[in-house]
């Protein structure tokens, strides 16, 4: 009785997968889903076009960014991955070949092996900086980051001791050198990485709340500068430094370049596997992502919505898709 | 006479103590001199760590198999990626109300009606929290690796069970794969099987299939030797003797192994969100990274109530069906133990009519469907067609399931489509999560609470720890860790041991592995004095024990991602925050072998402590809690596994150290330094694992256990 219970489980199970039939094959891609949300946003609006609008079936992985991501993407794994902000990628230079346009002009020339295609500009421009809410630079009177080592006792908390805390860069693999830039420029402060973007902002509401001092690394467009006053310290302006990379052991250019500096503006751009986007059936898919310009005041808007509002992601991608039917129409091929 | 050498022997003993201890503190006292000296963190000789450039090794090697032997585990891959696609593809296309009936009837035949209609419940939340694909595709994920795991693991199994040099060769094989913290594994993986599915498929079988494997071996070693010996002399041959006595025999030692297969691969699918296997593991990943503990919950919930689900189908499966008396009315719904009750019968009758319907129904269905095939097939050969009818008629529970299957895809296909889960249905329990966390959170009193818990342990625990750990040079540590092994295990551990820190100073991770150690070990202290009180109010009451035992079951049901959950929701993220997870998730154990130790200890021991005039703390401080020593350290053993699995994952929330690095090698690309991390990990987790085993025993046999 139960052997015969046991086996006609195991037959009715098996049959079913072998009784099954197979679907339909759509076009299918792979993409990334990036981890913070604005990055999130962009690439919702672009599957949701090639879904909605061009019949692809497109499968969203959840995989951290870092040059991780692109090793998989030249490897085929990941199909595309969307908005790479090029001061974050260290890859970028090593893997794309030919240039980064930004209406019409070359912002940058690269010249990688071309392991990864670079498939035009996503539209959204971006700022990093650290920054500290306006009553603390008014009380404190910091104009500057060279003025942060005065008040470090201001900012520091139980964990950092006698030092200053920099809520900093969340995601080591974004490669922003915190604790490098900070002890380059002789801030006495400690970098401070909680793993995710929702961490350190909770981080920061808090202290918001609080009215207590603190220094935070982020980037614009974010959610968080429509619902908090915040000013930048003004690092030094972005300069590249060649010899620091991982393979040359992060031999920094010293105080004058990066990671001393600041980051630089940068112009984010959607990149794929080149081979994927060579084929004949995704020239369609190619046509899309050379028109897209998604635009920074778009995003902003859209940010509040799912971050402040809580609202689902996809519904607000949907309905500003339905609302702004010009400003992506013309991005279809 | 007797009298003055009990005394000298107690004497002995307790100087023996006190000079045990005292070297302990000269050594503890030397220690914190040492660190006190030190200016930095205590780093190993640049010398060693500039040769030795484990990371650099493993990458060079990683790179020239890519280069050679990837078209070969490619191969491998796309094998099962097919097959993951084509069933999530069937699975995710077919209508809802197939999917439903696909797992409500075998849960009908095989569990009976509780379990149907828990397996309702089940899929009605996936479908209700819109975590309906999701669902889906862990089950895809996980249904592919439990079959993989089991035709692999029996045939494994098997083997292993006919030869006793396989078995030895295949121990330690097993027991590493146990060890070995999933995420070592899960990402090299991803570099040579793709990113999705197929690793973490490959994943799964190096993590689930153990079980699988030695409990084949186990019950096909244990057949008993009368049964095989009387087979033997009607004339099997070897073959015959396995295939048609032993297997057949041991089938419910096998079916043990499937039940644990489909509990750790349910664990370890959840984790390979990671290398981008879609399911609620990505769900409860993209949560927490938006913080949304309403969202988290919901994700771990449809991973607890299927998990659930599978452990009771298979439970079911492997079970004996009960048998019941015959003036006793058989109850389908309610707890046989309510059959005293009137009410109860009443409620219970139209249940048993309808079960003699439906099982007449199907049984007249089987039997003509059976029948017709005997006729057909009896056209060439006649035996054959006797076989194959009365294998259809006994199953009467497959055709007639296989016609409602049949029905719906027909409906669905020609008359109206069913689509995708109604969208009206939704249950959603976010909101309420959401409201109660906020409220909880501005709670003056919460937050005072949680504040001065998050302060108390890092200053007065984690910091100083920490600090203690990291300063220490290397040297003394080391030498502290070789001793311990020396004393407790022997000449040979202790050289291991040795070589195994070695190792760990050499990949230049000496610090985050005492960060890891720290927080390992602050962790324990944590599980210790919340979870023996527990355990020793369960062993007293019994009530509370079973109700704590539900606890405690949720709690090992659930993979140890979802309980960054609560904490994230209290606390934020930080240092604190990893460590109060690794609390909640590796507190079980220990409060569960508390109760145990307590329990067991016989009921003689007590009474006559009792009988002598102890108090009830007495007995338990001089009588009870000696005795159930072996059980604490057992409790301790594996709490301390469990916290340094945990290690894995705590970096989302802010952790720090091993675990930290990892993340990093894997945000990076950079195998070799994950790996070098991870080993640090399991080299940790094995030296502590060995001492305290090995402490267990001689406590045990002193004893006299």
């Amino acid at each position: 009785m139960k052997i015969s219970k046991t086996i006609s489980a195991l037959i009715l199970s098996s049959l079913l997968v072998i009784s099954s039939w197979g679907s339909a094959h759509a076009k299918r891609l792979t993409a990334a889903v990036a981890d913070w949300t604005g990055g999130e946003i962009t690439c919702q609006v672009a599957v949701s076009i090639l879904e909605d609008e061009l019949g692809y079936k497109i499968k969203r992985v959840v995989f951290p960014s870092g040059t991780g991501l692109w090793e998989a993407i030249a490897a085929g794994e990941i199909d595309f991955a969307c908005e790479s902000w090029p001061s974050y990628a260290e890859a970028d230079t090593v893997m794309l070949k030919g240039p980064l346009v930004y209406d019409g002009d070359t912002k940058f020339m690269y010249e990688g092996d071309g392991s990864v295609k670079l498939l035009g500009t996503a539209g959204i421009i971006g700022m990093s900086d650290y920054y500290i809410p306006k009553y603390a630079a008014d009380s404190l009177g910091i104009k500057s980051w060279k003025d942060l080592n005065k008040h470090k006792d201001k900012f520091a908390t139980i964990e950092t001791g006698g030092k200053g805390r920099l809520i900093g860069c969340p995601v080591a693999g974004w490669n922003c050198h915190d604790q490098k830039r900070l002890d380059l420029l002789g801030i006495d402060f400690q970098a401070d990485e909680l793993g995710t973007e929702a961490a350190a902002i909770a981080e920061a509401v808090a202290a918001y709340e609080r009215k207590e001092p603190f220094l935070l690394y982020l980037w614009e467009p974010h959610w968080f500068f429509g619902a908090y006053e915040m000013v930048g310290i003004n690092l030094p302006d972005h300069k590249t430094c060649d010899s620091f990379t991982e393979a040359n052991n992060w031999k920094d250019c010293g105080t004058k370049a990066w990671p001393a500096t600041g980051w630089a503006k940068d112009y984010t751009m959607n990149y794929g596997n080149p081979a994927t986007f060579a084929k004949a059936e995704h020239a369609d898919a190619v046509k899309f992502f050379s028109k897209m310009k998604f635009e920074n005041a778009d995003q902003a808007v859209m940010l509040v919505e799912v971050k402040q509002k809580k609202r689902d992601l996809k519904e607000v991608v949907a309905e500003w898709k339905k609302n702004n039917p010009n400003k992506w129409k013309s991005w279809l091929p | 006479m007797s009298n003055s050498i009990s005394i000298t022997k107690e004497k002995s003993k307790y100087s023996k103590n006190i000079i045990a201890y005292s070297v302990a503190l000269v050594i503890f006292l030397v220690a914190l001199w040492l660190s006190s000296q030190s200016e930095g963190p205590s780093k190993f000789p640049k010398v060693v760590t500039d040769e030795f450039t484990f990371t650099a090794w493993v990458n060079e090697g990683e790179d020239y198999l890519k280069k050679n032997y990837r078209w070969f585990t490619k191969i491998i891959a796309g094998y099962i990626k097919a097959g993951y696609y084509f069933l999530e593809d069937f699975l995710l296309d077919s209508p809802w109300v197939l999917v439903t009936a696909i797992l409500f009837l075998p849960c009908l035949a095989v569990g009976g009606l509780r379990l149907a209609l828990y397996s309702l419940f089940v899929v009605y939340f996936w479908g209700g929290t819109g975590m309906w694909n999701e669902s889906l595709q862990t089950v895809a994920l996980m249904g592919l690796s439990v079959v993989l795991c089991v035709f692999f693991g029996v045939i494994l199994g098997v083997l292993c069970s006919q030869s006793d040099r396989f078995e030895a060769f295949m121990k330690p094989i097993l027991d590493t794969m146990q060890v070995m913290p999933a995420f070592v594994y899960l990402f090299p993986a991803l570099f040579f099987f793709g990113i999705g599915g197929a690793p973490a498929i490959l994943a799964t079988m190096i993590y689930a299939m153990p079980p699988v494997i030695r409990l084949t071996n186990i019950g096909i070693r244990q057949v008993p030797a009368q049964t095989v010996e009387s087979a033997t002399s009607f004339g099997s041959n070897k073959l015959q003797l396995l295939f048609k006595i032993k297997i057949p025999l041991s089938l419910p030692s096998i079916m043990m192994g499937i039940n644990q297969v489909i509990m750790m691969a349910l664990a370890l699918v959840v984790l390979a969100c990671f290398i981008g296997a879609e399911g609620i593991g990505g769900q409860v990943w993209l949560a927490i990274r938006n913080l949304d503990v309403g969202w988290a919950m919901e994700g771990g919930l449809c991973i607890l109530f299927m998990a659930i689900m599978f452990d009771r189908f298979s439970m079911a499966l492997s079970k004996e069906p009960e048998v019941i008396p015959n003036d006793v009315q058989k109850f389908y719904l309610l707890p046989q133990t309510w059959e005293r009750f009137v009410i109860a019968r009443i409620i219970e009758k139209p249940l048993e009519y309808g079960h003699y319907i439906i099982n007449f129904i199907c049984i007249k269905i089987t039997n003509s469907v059976a029948y017709l095939f005997q006729i057909l097939i009896s056209l060439f050969s006649k035996s054959t067609a006797k076989d194959i009818g009365e294998f259809i008629s006994n199953r009467y529970y497959i055709i007639p399931s296989f016609i409602i299957f049949f029905i719906i895809s027909f409906i669905d296909s020609n008359l109206f489509s069913f689509g995708s889960f109604p969208e009206d249905w939704k249950l959603s329990i976010r909101q309420p999560i959401e409201d109660g966390v906020k409220a909880l959170t501005v709670h003056p009193g919460f937050i005072a609470f949680a504040k001065g818990l998050r302060g108390f342990v890092y200053l007065n625990l984690l910091r100083p720890l920490d600090i203690f750990l990291t300063h220490i040079p290397w040297w003394y540590t080391m030498a502290i860790f070789v001793a311990i092994g020396y004393f407790t295990v022997g000449i040979r551990f202790a050289i291991i041991t040795a070589l195994l820190l070695m190792f760990i100073g050499a990949c230049g991770i000496w610090s985050q592995s005492m960060i890891t150690l720290s927080s390992v070990l602050v962790s324990v202290i944590l599980c210790f004095v919340i979870g023996v009180p527990l355990g020793v109010i369960a062993s007293y009451n019994k009530r509370y024990r079973d109700i704590q035992n539900v606890v405690l079951d949720a709690m090992q049901t659930l993979p140890y991602f979802c309980y960054l959950i609560p904490v994230l929701m209290f606390f934020g993220g930080g240092i604190v925050s990893a460590v109060l997870a690794t609390v909640i998730y590796s507190i079980p154990p220990i409060i569960r072998l508390t109760a145990l130790g307590l329990t067991q200890v016989s009921g003689t021991y007590s009474e006559v402590s009792r009988s002598f005039g102890g108090t009830l703390i007495q007995t338990l401080r001089k009588v009870k809690f000696p005795l159930a020593v072996p059980s604490l350290v057992m409790g301790f053993n594996q709490t301390v596994i469990m916290a340094f699995a945990m290690q894995i994952v705590t970096p989302l929330i802010g952790g720090k150290g091993l675990g930290l690095e990892v993340f990093n090698g894997l945000a990076r690309s950079d195998t070799g330094r994950g790996l070098a991390a991870g080993i640090g990990i399991v080299l940790l987790a094995i030296i502590i694992d060995r001492i305290t085993l090995a402490w267990t025993r001689k406590q045990r046999e002193a004893l006299g256990l």
